[in-house]
């Protein structure tokens, strides 16, 4: 369960966010829209732990993690541009937080594998990261951060750019591998078609403020 | 490419190549078929070459390692943070390495106790001063080209902040560390005013020690040995910072530049950009202040009779205004010739790429060599220019057209093609799509490239040392001329001219930073 209370955000003097609330019960997937610059991916942001927020608070499983580092969060970001490591191959990418965790190099190669198959990019592993198409980068993005088995997974406009037939194919994908996992997700689109097909719940960021 | 242009390249080419053939690749083959003599080589089994050899070595390593040291958190800061006075740090950390070599020598000849003239730690610390801002700016340059959220990426996955900095930013940063450490290290393997200055007889390198053999003992054949074997060492240095950037399976880079930097948040931050900048500030500017302090000063009296000398004496203001003629020359010369080169190696075929070649060998050779090749081989008639005052301000351009070559042609190979055709289907000529295309995108980078090769003829030294004649004397000779005598009223005078040329040195560093942060709108 992921709860934020009234969020307040400022960039310099620029509010951003003013008394956000939200909601999301465990293994439920929320697709969150609304306009650019409406402050959606600067929630995710906050959530994750990556900027500081001015007031309110953060709730992960009945524990405050407000202040909590991002990196002991264990909350899962997939950013709209994927930010694969780049000297690093695919394999290796899938396995970063699993090193970083120090799990033995056995089951690190076990569980690369299993996600590699779960994304049906397998026969990728070994490849440079520069040298993915832009549907299989998006996979192996996803699967970096499930592989991390966070506890919510944040979604940034994931599916943006992709052309129509592989939007629609990833979007299908995505949205089984979640269930499957059971994976607490906050989905942010702009593309309510995409958030109504993906979601157990659409809601508006303008709803959110209070 | 266009091929509006492709027509027009071997006449772009035609100057540079001239230029080089003339005087850069026949002096130097003059002087190897007519002075090198085979048994000169058992020199190098000689323990003076040998120590000479192991010294040039193991004092730029040190040199190299010191200067990575203190350019890593000089750089974190100028790539990671906004803060008040960040531009004036670049350009402050960047003065030392356009200053006069000579100039750096006596700043430190000055702040440096006695008890350390003549080491080779007084060489080290002028060394590290002078390279320290090369280093700043390869690095620095390429941790911006770094996305922000590969550190976020890599932080949501469990990755603390040490971390991150160890298995993200650290891998990626790594060629930048290391084409930085191979230039650096270059640059002291090859200096020679820094050494003459600070190191006396008692400390050679292989720079040195090229120009001792050759104007002292008359060796020239000795010389032209010492010169091979740095030019191999050299060349090899040069082809992997060439390499570095187009190994296999490493990370690309744009030219992106990416907006990482915010405001220092936590106090630790704070106190890391306030002590980072401070320390740089007081390190650049206490040789340069020593300099000031030297000229007006004799002992512990407020004189200024340097100043007024520099004015008065017929000598020092003779090699002033030679210095400035010489920097004019090679301005428009150099700015000319690299622009046509950085041209025809950019709008030409594959074939075109010898001139690149060409036009990089005063790299590869040391000024000290180009010196000693064009004075050895225009000596005799029918060509007897060695009296001529052409051949010094010749001799800057040699040096500074590579540099201007390497400024100007990466602008002009980044312009999109579809400019000049959208120019062309408004109507324009090939002149007029040159003239209101190229020439208006690149005009930047032409002022830069003026302003460096200004900055490389105000200060060069290797070369003019061979070249200098009774009425030719520049700036950086009579600098080293009045450190060589004794008496502190005569020394004063090598500080006021070395002041002045402080002054110069920050002015062009101000016009490429400025012109430089107008062009990407920082």
């Amino acid at each position: 369960m992921l709860e934020c209370r009234n969020l307040v955000v400022n960039y310099e003097s620029t509010p951003v966010l003013q008394n956000l609330s939200i909601y999301i019960d465990s293994g439920e997937i929320v697709a969150l829209t609304g306009p650019s610059g409406a402050g959606k991916t600067t929630l995710l942001r906050c959530i994750a732990g990556l900027e500081i927020i001015n007031a309110g608070s953060i709730w992960l499983n009945g524990d405050e993690i407000t202040t909590r580092p991002a990196h002991l969060r264990r909350i899962g970001l997939v950013f709209q541009d994927n930010q694969l490591f780049p000297h690093l191959n695919v394999a290796e990418n899938i396995a970063y937080s699993l090193k970083i965790h120090r799990v033995s190099k056995k089951l690190i190669d076990d569980k690369v594998a299993e996600v590699l198959d779960l994304v049906d990019l397998a026969h990728l592993a070994d490849r440079e990261v520069v040298r993915l198409s832009g549907g299989e980068a998006k996979r192996i993005a996803v699967a970096r951060a499930l592989v991390a088995q966070p506890e919510v997974l944040l979604l940034d406009e994931p599916l943006n750019g992709l052309d129509k037939e592989l939007h629609a194919r990833l979007l299908e994908d995505l949205g089984k591998l979640l269930r499957l996992r059971g994976t607490t997700t906050l989905h942010v689109t702009h593309d309510q078609d995409e958030a109504a097909k993906m979601a157990d719940r659409v809601l508006d960021i303008r709803q959110l403020l209070s | 490419m266009t091929s509006a242009y492709r027509h027009t390249t071997k006449w772009l080419a035609i100057a540079p190549i001239a230029l080089m053939l003339v005087f850069v690749l026949v002096p130097v083959l003059n002087i190897f078929s007519t002075s090198l003599r085979l048994d000169s080589f058992a020199i190098l089994s000689a323990t003076t070459t040998r120590n000479i050899v192991w010294f040039t070595t193991w004092q730029a390593f040190i040199s190299t390692a010191i200067v990575l040291v203190i350019a890593s958190p000089i750089a974190a800061v100028i790539a990671n943070f906004k803060f008040i006075g960040r531009r004036a740090l670049i350009s402050l950390v960047s003065v030392p390495f356009i200053l006069p070599t000579v100039v750096v020598g006596a700043a430190f000849l000055e702040l440096l106790p006695r008890s350390i003239h003549r080491s080779a730690l007084a060489i080290i610390i002028a060394h590290v001063y002078f390279n320290v801002g090369l280093a700043v700016r390869i690095i620095s340059s390429r941790w911006q080209q770094i996305h922000p959220q590969l550190d976020d990426a890599a932080r949501t996955l469990g990755a603390s902040t040490i971390r991150t900095f160890l298995t993200i930013t650290l891998p990626l940063l790594k060629k930048s560390f290391i084409s930085a450490g191979l230039l650096v290290f270059l640059m002291c393997f090859t200096s020679y005013g820094v050494v003459r200055i600070l190191g006396g007889p008692a400390r050679s390198t292989i720079e040195t020690e090229i120009y001792f053999r050759a104007m002292q003992l008359g060796d020239v054949s000795g010389a032209l040995v010492l010169s091979i074997l740095q030019l191999v060492v050299v060349g090899i240095l040069i082809f992997l910072i060439t390499n570095i950037g187009k190994a296999k399976a490493s990370p690309k880079f744009g030219q992106t530049v990416y907006s990482r930097m915010h405001h220092p948040r936590s106090s630790r931050q704070k106190l890391l950009v306030a002590t980072v900048a401070i320390t740089t500030a007081v390190a650049v500017v206490t040789p340069l202040m020593s300099v000031l302090h030297r000229s007006i000063y004799l002992g512990q009296r407020f004189d200024t009779s340097a100043w007024r000398s520099v004015l008065v004496d017929t000598e020092i203001f003779s090699s002033l205004l030679t210095s400035l003629r010489y920097a004019i020359f090679s301005i428009v010369v150099s700015s000319i010739v690299g622009l046509l080169g950085a041209s025809a190696i950019v709008y030409g075929s594959s074939r075109y790429q010898f001139v690149n070649l060409i036009t990089s060998i005063p790299i590869v050779l040391s000024a000290v060599t180009l010196g000693l090749g064009l004075i050895i081989t225009f000596d005799v008639n029918p060509i007897d220019w060695r009296g001529s005052w052409l051949m010094m301000p010749i001799a800057h351009c040699l040096v500074a057209i590579p540099i201007v070559i390497r400024i100007i042609s990466p602008v002009l190979r980044d312009l999109p093609n579809d400019l000049r055709d959208a120019s062309r289907t408004l109507g324009a000529t090939t002149w007029q799509m040159w003239r209101t295309i190229d020439l208006r995108i690149i005009t930047p980078a032409l002022i830069t490239a003026a302003a460096i090769a200004c900055a490389i003829s105000l200060g060069e030294f290797g070369a003019s040392s061979f070249l200098v004649r009774r009425n030719n004397e520049t700036l950086p000779l009579t600098i080293s001329r009045l450190l060589s005598r004794p008496g502190d009223s005569i020394q004063a005078q090598a500080y006021a001219i070395s002041t002045l040329l402080i002054v110069v040195c920050i002015g062009i560093i101000a016009i490429v930073d400025y012109r430089d942060s107008n062009e990407r709108g920082i």
